[in-house]
């Protein structure tokens, strides 16, 4: 018996030009009517000494922790490659990336794409390169996609303004956007964790290298905008060993031991900042997903290790000093 | 090697005529360009023709291109394409139009407000707001590479497109490079010193700046070019490499031995690498 030309798979239907503007569509409408979690969102803190350590154990503790499936879904893994700069904590680890990789093979995931746009060059495999990410992640290569130079669709409705916002295909296509940071301080922004890390998506073949464009919205607004649009995620921050200071590239080294992981990005990217020592709600793209109350501490079932188990307040520049928890 | 790349190139091409930026990608404006550029001594073969065609239906009404099929708005590349132009010896209405678009695109520091900022915390990003170059996209800052690629257009278009302004927005282009030149000697995307702390440059942003400040004095072109041939050497980065090549090329006129790497399917990458730069810039 034939098949039905119009009964295609949900994957199918995705990859195809229909399914991104389909999706490309329905991001739009989110972005602007994102419900407000009402559940206290789970939030797990797994330590972790170094980056010898079993890491794919740590994440499939935390993963069972937080409730996460990916069984059959199409998954877009996200790290954070702004930049590699030999010995310093820039990127996410490669040892934590093959470990989610290894995570989602798990899992279950049908299909693994790691996803990066860099923001300040353009050779992004040769970035990946430098972190080690082709030695280490196996078949690195044929998972990869250059997010800078994608194919895009446009996504209206970005940012509050009724102009919209290209994106790549290939993320709007996945069924679960994973967003793997490293924990960092930022120099603009207060603190660079999972949400801020949603930048890279943003293709540079149209805003650039940097996307100057997201900060002429507003740092605040356009990582907001980012979180609305990708309503399926879950976030992974590395902070085995984060950067303080004068982040996110030129800071120093702040061993933290610790993995920490949710599917509500807010709510993990302000677990993070209570470890880091810095108050979420003085982080303006923080203060402007959350619903009042929505990232208070009491909201967040922390799950695995307690807060006060690893915190290691970063120092912060003079510019951030306001944001320190008090 | 550049037959080889040229070989790679025609492979690569889709069926609407462009490029995209890796085979089998959505065609786009800057690889579909340096392409042509690089078969642009081929310009009566079929796939010059039709690459040829899809760009000169890119134009949009305000004078600029658009960046894809999908983006209907003028795009940084609209420079790369009145380059394209005069490496043709096309100096028709469409080049004119994307010549004055290009004059009329200038960085946002340079607006009463943004100015305002830097005067009050200059420290923050240092930079000179008097000196605007050009932006990756119109209302944003300027940068490194679209305005060494705007002043290269630019210097093409001198004596070919009826504007007063070109040879001015050229010379306030090479002045926004000099100024943003890194403690270090070279260029990266266009911040040199940021919170008090030196940035450093990368090895394909200072080729691109050397090569719009064609012959100006302000440069020791000796060592800056021996500094060339060094990262040319050392770099690990296919696109920094090619970079390299053509602003080698283009200022002693011999392609640089092959080096042991390849750019794998990068478009941009075997395009940059086939180009004859020192005619094209000559």
């Amino acid at each position: 018996m034939g098949a039905d030309p119009c009964m295609i798979g949900r994957r199918e239907f995705l990859r195809s030009g229909l399914g991104v503007a389909v999706a490309a569509t329905v991001a739009c409408r989110r972005s602007q009517t994102k419900p407000v979690t009402q559940a206290r969102a789970a939030v797990a803190i797994l330590r972790a000494a170094s980056y010898s350590d079993d890491l794919v154990d740590r994440l499939w503790r935390g993963a069972a922790a937080c409730g996460l499936q990916a069984r059959g879904l199409r998954v877009l893994i996200k790290p954070n490659l702004v930049e590699v700069v030999p010995g310093a904590p820039v990127h996410t680890e490669a040892a934590v990336l093959a470990a989610v990789v290894e995570l989602f093979e798990k899992l279950g995931a049908a299909e693994i794409i790691i996803g990066e746009g860099p923001g300040h060059r353009r050779d992004t495999l040769f970035l990946a390169e430098e972190a080690g990410y082709r030695e280490v992640v196996p078949r690195f290569d044929a998972r990869f996609v250059d997010l800078n130079r994608d194919d895009v669709a446009c996504v209206r409705g970005f940012a509050g303004s009724d102009s919209g916002i290209y994106l790549p295909r290939t993320a709007l296509g996945a069924d679960l956007v994973v967003s793997v940071a490293r924990m960092k301080t930022h120099h603009w922004a207060g603190a660079t964790l999972a949400m801020k890390n949603l930048f890279g998506v943003v293709p540079g073949a149209l805003y650039g290298w940097p996307k100057n464009y997201l900060h002429q919205v507003g740092i605040g607004p356009s990582v907001a905008g980012l979180y609305r649009i990708f309503p399926r995620t879950f976030a992974i921050v590395d902070g085995i060993v984060g950067m303080e200071g004068n982040g996110p590239i030129q800071g120093r080294a702040r061993p933290c031991g610790a993995l920490v992981m949710g599917r509500d990005m807010a709510a993990v990217d302000a677990t993070c900042c209570r470890i880091m020592g810095i108050d979420p709600m003085r982080i303006e793209y923080l203060r402007l997903v959350s619903a009042p109350g929505q990232i208070n501490a009491e909201r967040i079932e922390q799950r695995g290790e307690p807060i006060a188990a690893v915190r290691t307040p970063f120092a912060l520049i003079p510019e951030f000093r306001h944001v320190r928890l008090g | 090697m550049r037959a080889a790349s040229q070989a790679k190139l025609a492979a690569a091409q889709n069926a609407d005529g462009g490029w995209g930026y890796f085979p089998g990608k959505q065609s786009w404006l800057e690889p579909t360009v340096y392409a042509l550029l690089a078969l642009a001594d081929q310009p009566d073969g079929p796939a010059f023709a039709r690459g040829w065609k899809l760009i000169r239906s890119w134009e949009l009404p305000c004078g600029g291109w658009r960046g894809c099929a999908a983006v209907n708005e003028a795009h940084w590349a609209t420079s790369l394409v009145v380059t394209l132009h005069a490496a043709l010896d096309v100096y028709d209405g469409a080049f004119e139009r994307g010549v004055a678009w290009l004059v009329g695109l200038t960085g946002a520091e340079g607006r009463p407000l943004s100015r305002l900022a830097h005067w009050l915390r200059p420290a923050i990003v240092e930079f000179d707001p008097e000196l605007c170059g050009w932006p990756w996209q119109a209302g944003a800052s300027s940068w490194t590479e679209p305005t060494a690629h705007a002043v290269m257009a630019l210097r093409g278009a001198l004596g070919h497109a009826n504007s007063p302004e070109i040879a001015t927005r050229i010379m306030i282009g090479e002045r926004m490079l000099l100024e943003r030149r890194c403690r270090d000697g070279g260029w990266n995307y266009g911040n040199r010193r940021v919170l008090g702390a030196d940035l450093p440059s990368y090895p394909e942003t200072t080729a691109l700046a050397l090569m719009a400040l064609a012959g100006h004095t302000s440069i020791q072109w000796g060592t800056m070019l021996n500094h060339v041939e060094r990262m040319r050497r050392e770099t690990r980065s296919p696109l920094a490499r090619a970079w390299l090549s053509a602003c080698l090329l283009q200022y002693r006129g011999e392609r640089p031995a092959p080096a042991d790497m390849t750019g794998g399917d990068d478009v941009v990458v075997a395009a940059v690498e086939a180009i004859r730069w020192e005619r094209i810039l000559a």
